[in-house]
């Protein structure tokens, strides 16, 4: 390392891709010193992928790159040439972006990356990586990382990536977005788990992410980018305090926040029953229902709300297809709109179903051939008899409520961002006109800008049509921004039930108050009557 | 400088112009037939058997004196013609009701699959002469298309059920859109996508199976003479005027190239 303990001095750093009107990065500098964590906080296309891309090493070549980087004690070097730091560098991706090969195992991918990265036989790096896991509180076995990709968690394909650089024992980690989308409990375990094996190992950390999550439980300095520029920087409570750039303080606002205060109900218990269920019991054994004794039974009213909070193999998912006949019920009886679902033929089912809207975080919900406005007008053409111009007329109504009136309409959904994307799954309920919207984790993946206009887009929909939303999520951010009552699921069973506000005053079980932990950001809560 | 993935398309591309091109002059060329060639076809000169190639005849003459430039000219005329024929009953019978089996109820798709994929598992040329011979020579292009048809079906049928398994067909099924909307969508989209690229396929298919029955003396009918069918009409002077054979054969070779390449160098069907 040089004399200063700097891990790397980058000057001047310019980043362009070919035929792109602005510059990723734009005369980005940026120092980071031994044993420094370093939270680069952006939106998504602010420069933080460009500057992963030029330190870890594999930018595209297409990139017009100039500015310098040097690297510990070594020579200041141009940024554009292959660079061979003299420091241990590792690499933390995100489980989601499938950083696995699919067909080999993902201990054996591990294994090797960590043989040639510590240049040991892939048998001791194996063992090296057992130690690792054993070392980590809360982290799965080696074993549970010996199967293909598609068949572990990503929960657990994050451990093992953490395990495995932790075992790297490096100068330098690059975290890309590593631990986000995980659920909150996971995120903030392992976020909690990677601070913990940074104060161990000493090694630098720069952790790029468009959330406030690793900013709030890292600690460290928060450098806010935007445009490929440092907008400012400083440590997250200092951020947060409002004392900081207006671009900033945005940032730090668009943070959901839990309240505890009573909001006025949005409609719960108003209208009539719209789905009734009873006696449904997720865990029954299909072959032998008869030894169900106490199911799940509720009722949701036209226009209220219900969250199903509930992390991944909690059976909120299970819950919301059975409840929709899209699952074959093994016990009860699930009534949508007066009509009990058991007793209808597929076909009548399918007609009933025009009248709910799924919106969710999945990026291929919608068919990626589809144009923006033929997506939209599907459902009215699919439902009703309408001339075109009606349609058009529908369309841009729904278009604009959401923000994407001003795209090209002939343009095909494949070539839209996923903000965009969650934008136009509500346009299509929109138009839709649903007694019920299923909203499955709506904001996955999005930077904290997006959020925070994807959850006004969503209320505002809410407000203007009414349908009864059935909110689908792991976040008690989110359940409480578009729900009022909440079920708690875990395994398989509901565990807590009641108003969001009552639940977050008084949380009965271990595993809600977990939740709400995960989602409670130290140092960053601000408003008053907030967790 | 660009990276191999940013290559790949490009090359694709490049293969795709080509043979598009390719296939355009030769419509072309065939459009024009009359006027390119020097002699109407099946024009004999006892005068000028078995010449060599030469100014005055560039691709020889044959064992009755035809200018081989101007029988190759109206042998890809009738080539392209049939194949072109054979090529749109495939598509039509055999990618279309693929594509709607897909999204029949009740495993009735699943069976229709099951009986093309036994038609599609014998080889094409075969169930071609199978056809001619329950008809007559005079079929040989719809005996091709309906030949080659349960290829297309199979190949359109698992690329719509791959659409209909898809997570996007799912949410659309669980919001009411009907399963005749969702084959709309198929037939929309995934006809514009693949069109072009299947007909080129196919073109290339049925060019190689029409031409291979002509040579075994299955297909066209004298006096009209395809491509085929003059090579198989010069085997038996091959070794002395090599020219009667490898001309006709160099324009087969050009016609299914700039097919294949028009289709991207895909797997084209099983002749």
């Amino acid at each position: 390392m040089s004399e200063a303990g700097h891990i790397f001095e980058i000057a001047d750093l310019n980043v362009a891709k070919p035929g792109a009107a602005l510059p990723e990065l734009d005369r980005f500098s940026l120092t980071l010193d031994a044993g420094q964590i370093v939270v680069v906080l952006g939106e998504a296309g602010s420069g933080k992928e460009a500057l992963m891309r030029v330190l870890g090493g594999f930018s595209e070549k297409g990139d017009a790159i100039s500015g310098t980087i040097r690297f510990a004690s070594g020579a200041e070097k141009p940024a554009a040439k292959r660079l061979r730091p003299p420091i241990r560098i590792a690499y933390l991706p995100n489980p989601l972006a499938r950083p696995f090969a699919q067909h080999v195992s993902v201990l054996a991918q591990l294994s090797r990356v960590l043989a040639r990265k510590t240049g040991s036989p892939q048998a001791s790096a194996r063992e090296e990586l057992r130690l690792a896991l054993q070392r980590l509180a809360g982290a799965p076995s080696l074993e549970a990382l010996n199967r293909k990709p598609s068949l572990v968690d990503p929960v657990v394909q994050a451990w093992g990536l953490l395990a495995c650089v932790s075992a790297q024992t490096p100068d330098l980690v690059l975290a890309d977005h590593s631990l986000a989308d995980l659920g909150p409990t996971a995120v903030s375990t392992l976020l909690a788990t990677l601070a913990e094996e940074q104060k161990r190992l000493g090694f630098a950390l720069l952790y790029a992410t468009g959330g406030l999550q690793p900013a709030a439980r890292l600690g460290g300095r928060v450098v806010v980018i935007r445009d490929g520029r440092i907008v400012e920087e400083g440590d997250a409570a200092r951020l947060a305090s409002g004392h900081a750039h207006a671009y900033t303080r945005i940032l730090f606002k668009a943070q959901p926040q839990l309240s505890l205060e009573q909001a006025k109900l949005r409609g719960a218990a108003r209208g009539q029953p719209l789905l009734q269920v009873y006696g449904l019991d997720l865990l029954a054994d299909p072959h032998n229902p008869s030894r169900v004794r106490d199911g799940l039974t509720f009722e949701l009213r036209r226009g209220a709300s219900l969250a199903l909070v509930g992390e991944e193999g909690s059976g909120r998912r299970e819950l919301t297809r059975m409840v929709l006949g899209l699952d074959r019920l093994t016990t009860g009886r699930v009534v949508f709109d007066a009509v009990d679902l058991n007793v209808l033929s597929q076909t009548m089912t399918s007609r009933l179903r025009r009248r709910i809207a799924f919106i969710t975080g999945a990026d291929d919900a919608l068919d990626p051939r589809m144009t923006l406005w033929d997506t939209v007008d599907e459902p009215l053409r699919a439902h009703l008899n309408l001339s075109n111009e009606l349609i058009a007329g529908y369309r841009e109504a729904a278009l604009k409520r959401v923000g994407l009136a001003s795209h090209e309409g002939k343009r095909a959904v494949a070539t839209l961002s996923a903000f965009d994307k969650r934008r136009l799954q509500v346009a299509r309920a929109i138009v839709g006109a649903p007694l019920l919207a299923v909203v499955d984790e709506p904001l996955r993946g999005l930077d904290a800008f997006a959020q925070t206009i994807m959850r006004e887009v969503l209320t505002d929909f809410r407000t203007h049509q009414g349908p009864a939303f059935l909110v689908i999520t792991a976040d008690f951010t989110v359940a409480q921004a578009l729900a009022d009552e909440a079920f708690v699921l875990k395994d398989k069973k509901v565990i807590e039930r009641g108003s969001i506000v009552e639940i977050l005053r008084a949380p009965k079980e271990a595993y809600t108050r977990s939740l709400i932990a995960a989602v409670t950001l130290p140092g960053l809560s601000q408003a008053a009557g907030s967790v | 400088m660009r990276t191999s993935s940013q290559a790949a398309p490009m090359l694709r591309t490049i293969l795709h112009v080509v043979g598009w091109s390719g296939l355009g002059l030769i419509a072309l060329a065939v459009v024009l037939s009359d006027f390119l060639a020097h002699a109407p076809a099946g024009a004999a000169n006892a005068l000028h058997m078995l010449e060599a190639p030469s100014s005055a005849y560039p691709f020889g003459t044959d064992l009755l004196g035809r200018d081989m430039l101007s029988e190759s000219l109206h042998g890809l005329s009738v080539t392209l013609r049939h194949a072109l024929l054979a090529a749109l009953i495939a598509i039509a019978l055999g990618g279309l009701s693929g594509a709607v089996a897909a999204r029949l109820p009740h495993g009735a798709g699943f069976m229709l699959r099951g009986a093309m994929g036994v038609f599609a598992a014998i080889p094409v040329l075969l169930l071609t002469i199978l056809a001619i011979g329950l008809t007559a020579r005079l079929y040989a292009p719809l005996a091709a298309g309906l030949a080659a048809a349960p290829f297309a079906f199979v190949r359109a049928f698992d690329r719509v059920d791959r659409q209909s398994r898809s997570t996007h067909a799912q949410y659309a099924r669980a919001t009411g859109i009907s399963v005749a909307m969702l084959l709309r969508r198929d037939l929309t989209y995934e006809f514009r996508d693949t069109l072009a690229p299947v007909a080129a396929r196919a073109l290339a298919a049925v060019t190689i199976i029409l031409s291979t029955v002509s040579f075994l003396g299955f297909g066209t009918t004298p006096p009209a003479r395809d491509l085929g069918l003059m090579i198989g009409a010069a085997k038996a002077y091959y070794l002395q005027a090599w020219w009667t054979a490898a001309f006709p054969a160099l324009v087969l070779l050009v016609l299914i190239l700039c097919a294949r390449l028009a289709a991207g160098l895909d797997e084209g069907e099983r002749p």
